[in-house]
């Protein structure tokens, strides 16, 4: 059974107090189910939140569950999940980038403008990838190396490179070659690829935040970096390679995004850093760092995927999209704190 | 977020902070004769007057951000705001036929329960104001476009409302007084009273300012409830002098308003800061974009410049910070031993 890093200053200490009056706490309590279902409760109620959407969908909606729309959803969503996980790491290591949108904006029309001159795609892809992480890389050095405040450092970023490919581009598309859309498979096999190289990469980065030293790091840094320096991390470096990180997944995801569409739109990932935020913070990953699991990442994300679909039945219209993601990042922040609050 | 602030270093920082703000005023005389070196129209007495015309909105979000950054806090929602109160006044006037003074009363209100949210969110749930107002940046926006549909927009206001935003009022721009009347009523507040004091005892020790009888949530209350109301006159502003209100308005006058308070001076973690600074730094800006216009740059390149001054301002005060702990630490060895040494 993982063991998973706590804030001490949010987390009850039931066992402190019961030892004060000789009272031993009752054993067997971590181990049993019920332990797993009390320290995975807040993954456990959104995945309830989920089931409880798709049953509703499947009442409301059965068009909902045939497999070309299931599938394009799944898709659509794959480098939004992508960015969810290396978003998640950034935020359990109390950090955030809003910067991540116009990375993804920057490294798409990059990989745009490669493909366009008929790199190969294995070429491509590490060359997107090192762009977004040399873009993550300058934000984790002017959070880490200067301790200035990640809001407002990649604040800044987020506008210059945005504003910077406007310049640049002035708007343009960029057309792609033949034989560039879903690598030149079928659209069903590139679809399947995606999701499938998605998937894969959050099952190795949550089993690596669960059991491998480096992961551990990011939740001791997140809870509290002098305590992690004190037991001999360099908090510093862990946060700058949790943005390089964050940084090599937007390009990755946003080479995922490339292949879906003969053209690029030098807009594209336009709120992508809202949607990865919300899907975080919904999945349970607490603001203040140090606790929740890509796990919940992954299911809250699921959940906002699933939510337009739900809205579209009930005859909502799209406008609503951007107020319905705020609206969700602030329940689940209200949740959380209504959460630590009944326990303080 | 480092909060390893040097604490006893008053003077130190009262040096800084003076030489911040006549760096920032030389560099303001810089970009004004190398503007007026390119551009012939820039320097006259019509183009000032425009550039303060069109920094208004951003100087009041930059005023108000002013007292938020000393908290220690952010508030990214305001340029959201902004959209929403103009479609909301544009929506009170129109629809449901309001005068335009009850209007603009009723935006206000609208303004100051916007920030309120803010307020209630950050002090009774202890929650960082900058996930709060992550969310609300985006619920304030979406709101905005969903009222409007994405393309609903609100024009044909009486002249007698657009006097405001186009014409002049005793030879000055007529947003000027108003812009005016703020910025000396928030210096007031901020340098002359107890509870600007207090603002900043908040910045540099929450639970310190606790334990000195200051109501911390209260205070905190207060700046955000102010930055919903000033964000909300600063809709109305913009609306009279585009003459028209749009969902997207306002769009990414946050970073304007955070990097014209940082510019002035105002430590990005809370605790230092001043309002004139902030003025400067607004007129820096402002001075910048429109200088750019007449040298015949895109406006994009404002945009992107902004970004990498923030970073610069951010950075050599962070590199200064960095600088004169070191020299601190190596004069002052044996104190250090001894201060370690006390309870």
């Amino acid at each position: 059974m993982p063991k998973e890093t706590r804030n001490p200053k949010l987390e009850p200490q039931p066992d402190a107090a019961a030892s004060d009056f000789g009272v031993r706490p009752s054993f067997g309590f971590r181990n049993s189910t019920f332990g797993f279902f009390h320290r995975h409760s807040r993954e456990l109620s959104v995945a309830a939140a989920l089931g409880l959407l798709l049953l509703f969908l499947a009442v409301a909606a059965p068009a909902f569950y045939q497999p070309q729309p299931l599938l394009s959803l799944l898709t659509r969503e794959a480098p939004a999940l992508v960015v969810a996980c290396g978003m998640a790491l950034v935020i359990i290591g109390r950090q955030i980038d809003i910067s991540v949108g116009s990375q993804f904006a920057a490294c798409s029309v990059c990989a745009g403008l490669l493909t366009a001159m008929n790199w190969p795609l294995a070429l491509v892809l590490p060359a997107s990838v090192a762009l977004g992480a040399s873009m993550g890389a300058l934000n984790g050095a002017l959070v880490a190396g200067l301790r200035l405040p990640s809001i407002v450092v990649t604040l800044a970023t987020m506008v210059a490179w945005r504003e910077g490919l406007r310049w640049l581009r002035q708007g343009q598309f960029v057309n792609l070659p033949d034989g560039v859309q879903w690598f030149g498979l079928s659209q069903t096999t590139g679809q399947q690829t995606l999701i499938i190289v998605a998937l894969v990469l959050l099952v190795l980065m949550a089993v690596a935040m669960q059991h491998i030293a480096a992961g551990r790091f990011v939740y001791a840094v997140g809870s509290d970096a002098e305590a992690a320096r004190l037991a001999g991390i360099r908090p510093q470096r862990v946060t700058f390679s949790t943005f390089v990180l964050l940084g090599a997944f937007v390009g990755l995801a946003a080479m995922m995004n490339v292949v879906q569409s003969p053209q690029v739109d030098p807009n594209s990932g336009a709120g992508l850093e809202l949607k990865a935020i919300a899907a975080v913070v919904v999945g349970g990953v607490a603001i203040s760092g140090g606790r929740g699991s890509l796990w919940g990442t992954c299911v809250g994300l699921l959940l906002l995927a699933c939510v337009n679909p739900a809205l579209t039945h009930l005859h909502v219209e799209a406008y609503w999209e951007k107020a319905m993601q705020g609206s969700v990042i602030l329940l689940a922040v209200v949740a959380d704190g209504l959460r630590t609050r009944k326990e303080r | 977020m480092s909060n390893s602030y040097p604490t006893s270093k008053s003077d130190g920082w009262k040096f800084i902070l003076l030489r911040h703000e006549t760096v920032l005023l030389l560099v303001l005389a810089f970009e004004w004769f190398y503007f007026n070196s390119i551009g012939p129209r820039f320097g006259t007495l019509d183009n000032t007057f425009d550039m303060v015309r069109h920094s208004v909105e951003i100087g009041l979000l930059a005023l108000v951000m002013t007292p938020i950054i000393l908290t220690g806090g952010i508030d990214l929602s305001v340029g959201s705001l902004l959209g929403l109160c103009a479609i909301l006044f544009g929506k009170l006037w129109r629809d449901a036929g309001l005068p335009i003074p009850l209007a603009m009363a009723c935006t206000l209100g609208i303004g100051a329960v916007a920030g309120g949210l803010n307020a209630l969110l950050i002090t009774w749930l202890q929650l960082p104001p900058l996930i709060v107002t992550l969310g609300s940046y985006s619920l304030f926006r979406g709101l905005a476009e969903a009222i409007t549909r994405g393309v609903d927009t609100f024009t044909n206001f009486p002249p007698s409302f657009l006097v405001l935003g186009q014409e002049r009022l005793l030879g000055v721009p007529a947003q000027a007084p108003v812009f005016i009347v703020i910025a000396i009523g928030i210096w007031l507040l901020v340098h002359r009273t107890t509870f600007g004091r207090s603002f900043r005892a908040i910045g540099f020790a929450p639970d310190g300012a606790r334990y000195a009888g200051i109501p911390v949530e209260r205070r905190v209350a207060l700046v955000y409830v102010l930055a919903g109301v000033v964000a909300a006159l600063a809709a109305v502003i913009y609306t009279a002098r585009l003459g028209q209100a749009r969902a997207d308005a306002g769009t990414g006058y946050e970073l304007f308003a955070i990097t014209a308070v940082v510019l002035g001076g105002t430590s990005i973690f809370g605790g230092t800061g001043s309002v004139h600074g902030t003025l400067l730094g607004v007129a820096s800006i402002a001075v910048l974009s429109n200088g750019l216009v007449h040298a015949r740059q895109p406006r994009e390149v404002a945009g992107l410049l902004t970004g990498v001054l923030l970073i610069f301002a951010l950075g050599s005060s962070a590199l200064a910070k960095l600088l004169a702990t070191l020299r601190a630490r190596r004069q002052t060895v044996p104190t250090n031993i001894q201060s370690k040494q006390m309870p």
